[in-house]
């Protein structure tokens, strides 16, 4: 019998097996490092490694490179959780196909034999699988036409900016304010001491913990509601927005920024951002017409100090000294 | 007695080349470092000169100042405060209607960006030839004793290229020409205030292009005359090194236009020159803008040349053409691979100064308005390494013994596309609301944790490595090693690769724990570790090599097709690429044409859309190639001639008698 029909046949039921049996076992809802998807997929594909190599069943290049690419897909569709959007999934599976081309390609002798069949079906040499190959593709065509055309309600997908660059200045509360030289005035204590420790979670400093604590109750008092209780932007009225508010907890969000770029936003709100990559999507309201500035610094302090993350600096610019 | 002289001669050419690897280092240095003890000279003169100014004040003891002195944007001084220089030019303009021209069928930045893409892929061919020559010539004259029949294909190819590169040369001058005309009749307003600042400038660069050209001749004509004689051949070399030199300072010079439009310096607020020409010309991305070119122009360069033996390979009608061109493809990937395992290092150097010239730039640039065009940037950069990566597994197929290593190919793909996947992943994913809602929040929790530099830096770095390890593996394919300590040497090149590997994804997790301002410093050790695999992993390597044995030569000629459209996609991606971060470089300025001095109050003062940028960009690259093209079959013309001239005594029928 046909090694690779062997391999085939061999293949259907492990997937099957796992798919429909042990999936489910793996794929339980409390995170666990021994019992979850990613465990599970590794076992999957060590186990087609593994009969392959024990029955030396060694099929064809072209069923070698198919099983590579569905892997891919495999794992992008059922293991990674929770799903990724439409757009990522089909960059990811791009790539894979890329890998998987490269890994057919490697060579000149890989590459006949991956082509070898190919060139069959096209020539006629496997007559049934061109009959299938040949009908199938108008109707895939169609198919994909009808699934295009096919009348969507759902919003459309946008590209959007995501920071704004701000501006140098910023007039709040009738003071201009340098963006790129101010800082946080209620980071620096009477002794100078908080201004570079790191990480703010000393409870002993109770001077710098009172703003912290000032700064969570205008926190608690105006945006958690959007922002949410644990800061990651999965707040009562989050779900209404597109895009959701910011999620402070994310390493890509105010980890990345200074607070100064935060004093800014917050005070300016959704009206307040720049001409640049308009019609901006925030609801944020300006801040500065409903907290005092004092306030406005305190709630950055909290941020901060809640998601552990340290504001943004910059080492000193290169022409000073010349 | 002749040989004693000339034995006396040889040492001239390694004095010389010592004199302008001198010059060169003093010039790099200069360029590196921001020399201190020219910027103290320069404080010093201006001190001086504001010492003089006021004693001529209080000689004249009254009246108006005769001088007036102004606050640099840019530079400052010791204590921090900004710099001060005399006022020695005119205020930027208000530019109004009358200062832009227009024609109907195009708008004029569009024909702008056309003619200043044309000029610069020319300019950077032109210039990365050169630099080929220089490293292929020199390998062939160190190579002469040992192999004499190589050290000649050396030549060969170096003279070829040369050839080529001569007719672009003119080319490149012609599209200078139409870039200036553009600019002088489209934007004379904004010309004449650059022209006002950078008037010397403009002169030195005329006359050093006549110093290239006149090299440049010296260089070509003088190959076949210089070439039979040691001592002349080293003084052509020479050529080479000083003809390249002329280049980069050609380039420096161009590069201080774009770079002060871009982050200017030496000038006031009202845009007003402050008498400091350095201060123009060195303005803060001048450095990092001038090394990321010259790396770049090695590897576009080698991606041009490539493609052009690639071509050749394809067509070629007989077995010693395709030998020829798959050598030549060799020598060119080496070349381009080679300036593009150092390139990301520079672009984040570039990058990290844009930030600290304004940060709202950088945020422009990296989380801003011009965010998806990095996106696209990053996929471009996958392909120059998945396309250069596929060429050397392609490449070791060919090469006797390799079947020792092809089996590792599969695992080395799987970690790039693993490494890919990493630098791909976008922080902020398009999607629709539901798919949102299905992900409970803007960041996925995996993969989410991809979108940051953390992760970025370390997937480049282990791209770069694995690139590097394929190569090594290249390099030993044929080589049956017989050094006694062959095992040691293994277990330490095997040892360096698996430190470096996990030193990289350590610190890149540790990051993650780490502010900002720290994490950035963790990209230096992540990039030590890749250059160590690179320099110390290729020492022992080569070092192994000693006495050994060979399972066969290269088989050369035998390239897979796979590996000659690898080659192609390289060439394509890197025009494309170059033109894309030319375009996100320039564009950055918003509505400036000098950051915050000179606004451009053009129609055109807007930010394309990504789909008329990318537009733009791929008529850019087939206008480019297109041209290439012409110019290729142009230098080919000398060539057939020469090959028909020697080859019509064959076809000349003999008369039977003489026979």
């Amino acid at each position: 019998m046909n090694k690779t029909l062997i391999a085939t046949i061999i293949l259907a039921v492990v997937v099957g097996v796992f798919h429909f049996v042990l999936r489910p076992i793996f794929a339980i809802d409390d995170f666990s490092w021994v019992l979850n998807q990613y465990v599970y997929f590794l076992i999957l594909v060590l186990s087609i490694v593994a009969y392959n190599l024990i029955l030396k069943l060694r099929p064809a290049m072209a069923w070698r490179g198919g099983v590579v690419w569905l892997t891919g897909l495999y794992f992008y569709k059922f293991i990674l959780y929770p799903p990724v959007p439409w757009t990522l999934l089909i960059t990811y599976m791009m790539l894979w196909t890329i890998g998987t081309f490269l890994y057919v390609s490697q060579d000149e002798a890989t590459f006949k034999e991956f082509r070898a069949p190919l060139v069959k079906v096209v020539i006629g040499e496997y007559k049934f699988a061109r009959i299938v190959v040949f009908t199938m593709m108008p109707l895939l065509v169609g198919f994909a036409t009808y699934k295009s055309l096919i009348p969507k309600f759902e919003e459309p997908v946008e590209l959007r900016t995501v920071h704004p660059a701000p501006p140098a200045t910023t007039k709040v509360h009738g003071k201009t304010y340098p963006l790129e030289e101010i800082s946080n005035p209620f980071r620096v204590d009477e002794q100078d001491n908080y201004k570079d420790s790191f990480p703010f979670l000393d409870a002993d400093k109770s001077e710098y913990m009172k703003y912290v604590t000032e700064g969570g109750t205008v926190f608690f008092q105006n945006c958690h509601y959007c922002h949410g209780d644990q800061l990651n932007g999965l707040g009562m009225f989050s779900h209404v927005f597109n895009p959701t508010p910011a999620n402070f907890v994310d390493p890509g969000t105010i980890a990345m920024l200074q607070e100064s770029f935060l004093f800014w936003r917050v005070s300016k709100g959704g009206p307040g951002l720049p001409n640049e990559s308009t019609p901006w999507s925030s609801a944020m309201p300006p801040w500065e017409e409903h907290l005092t500035t004092d306030q406005i610094w305190k709630v950055i302090l909290f941020e901060y100090w809640y998601t552990g993350w340290h504001p943004r600096t910059f080492d000193e610019e290169s022409s000073v000294g010349e | 007695m002749l040989g004693k002289d000339q034995r006396k001669f040889r040492a001239i050419p390694w004095v010389l080349a010592a004199v302008l690897a001198v010059c060169f280092a003093g010039f790099a240095q200069n360029a590196f470092a921001k020399e201190a003890f020219a910027e103290s000279v320069f404080a010093e003169e201006a001190f001086a000169k504001e010492v003089g100014a006021q004693e001529a004040e209080v000689a004249e003891g009254e009246g108006e100042p005769e001088v007036e002195w102004s606050q640099d944007v840019f530079y400052k001084d010791f204590e921090g405060n900004p710099l001060k220089g005399i006022v020695s030019g005119y205020p930027a303009p208000e530019l109004g209607d009358s200062d832009y021209n227009n024609y109907d069928f195009a708008p004029s930045r569009m024909l702008l960006w056309m003619a200043n893409q044309q000029h610069l892929y020319f300019g950077s061919f032109v210039l990365a030839v050169p630099i080929f020559c220089m490293m292929i010539e020199f390998i062939g004259v160190r190579t002469k004793e040992s192999d004499p029949v190589l050290s000649a294909k050396y030549d060969k190819l170096a003279h070829d290229l040369m050839k080529v590169s001569l007719t672009a040369y003119s080319w490149t001058a012609i599209l200078g020409g139409i870039l200036l005309f553009t600019f002088i009749t489209l934007f004379p307003g904004f010309f004449k205030y650059m022209a006002g600042i950078f008037r010397p400038v403009m002169h030195v660069y005329a006359l050093m292009f006549l110093a290239e050209s006149g090299v440049l001749y010296v260089y070509y004509y003088g190959w076949d005359k210089m070439g039979a004689d040691p001592f002349l051949k080293w003084v052509h070399v020479s050529l080479s090194v000083l003809l390249n030199l002329i280049g980069t300072v050609l380039m420096y010079l161009a590069n201080s236009w774009a770079t002060f439009m871009q982050a200017p310096g030496g000038i006031d607020e009202q845009g007003r020159f402050l008498g400091n020409i350095w201060h123009v010309i060195h303005s803060t991305l001048w450095n990092p803008v001038g090394v990321h070119r010259i790396l770049g122009n090695i590897v576009f360069g080698g991606g041009i040349v490539g493609a052009y033996a690639a071509y050749h390979y394809l067509s070629a009608k007989n077995d010693e053409e395709k030998a020829h061109y798959d050598w030549m493809c060799y020598v060119a990937m080496f070349i381009a691979i080679f300036g593009l395992i150092p390139l990301p290092f520079a672009g984040y150097w570039l990058m990290k100064e844009v930030y600290a010239f304004r940060q709202q730039m950088g945020i422009t640039l990296m989380g801003g308005i011009m965010a998806w065009l990095f996106i696209i940037q990053a996929v471009m950069i996958g392909l120059l390494f998945f396309g250069a990566n596929s060429y050397l597994h392609n490449s070791m197929a060919r090469v006797k013994g390799a079947h020792r290593y092809m089996k590792y190919c599969k695992y080395m793909v799987l970690l790039l596309i693993v490494c890919f996947t990493m630098w791909m992943t976008p922080h902020t994913i398009v999607m629709t609301p539901a798919e949102l809602k299905a992900m409970g929040g803007a960041q996925h929790p995996v993969v989410g944790h991809f979108g940051v530099m953390s992760a970025k830096n370390t997937a480049v770095n282990l791209m770069i490595t694995c690139t590097i390890l394929c190569f090594l593996l290249y390099q030993k394919a044929n080589k049956k090693i017989t050094v006694p300590w062959q095992t040691v040497g293994n277990c330490w090149i095997a040892a360096i690769f698996v430190f470096a590997a996990c030193n990289i994804v350590f610190l890149g997790v540790y990051g993650y724990f780490l502010p900002a301002n720290q994490r950035v410093g963790l990209s230096v050790p992540q990039v030590t570790s890749t250059l160590t695999t690179l320099f110390a992993g290729m020492a022992i390597n080569i070092s192994m090599f000693k006495d050994s044995e060979s399972y066969g030569d290269i088989q050369w000629g035998t390239l897979s097709n796979v590996g000659c459209y690898a080659i192609f996609l390289l060439a394509i991606s890197f025009t494309w690429l170059m033109g894309l971060m030319g375009y996100i470089r320039s564009a950055v300025r918003l509505f400036w044409h000098v950051t915050e001095v000179v606004r451009d109050n053009s129609p055109d003062a807007y930010t394309l859309t990504i789909g008329e940028a990318g537009k733009m960009l791929t008529f850019n690259t087939l206008f480019v190639w297109v041209q290439f093209i012409v110019v290729f079959w142009v230098g080919s013309l000398t060539g057939k001639k020469k090959v028909a001239e020697a080859r019509s005594p064959e076809g000349v029928p003999v008369p039977a008698q003489q026979q």
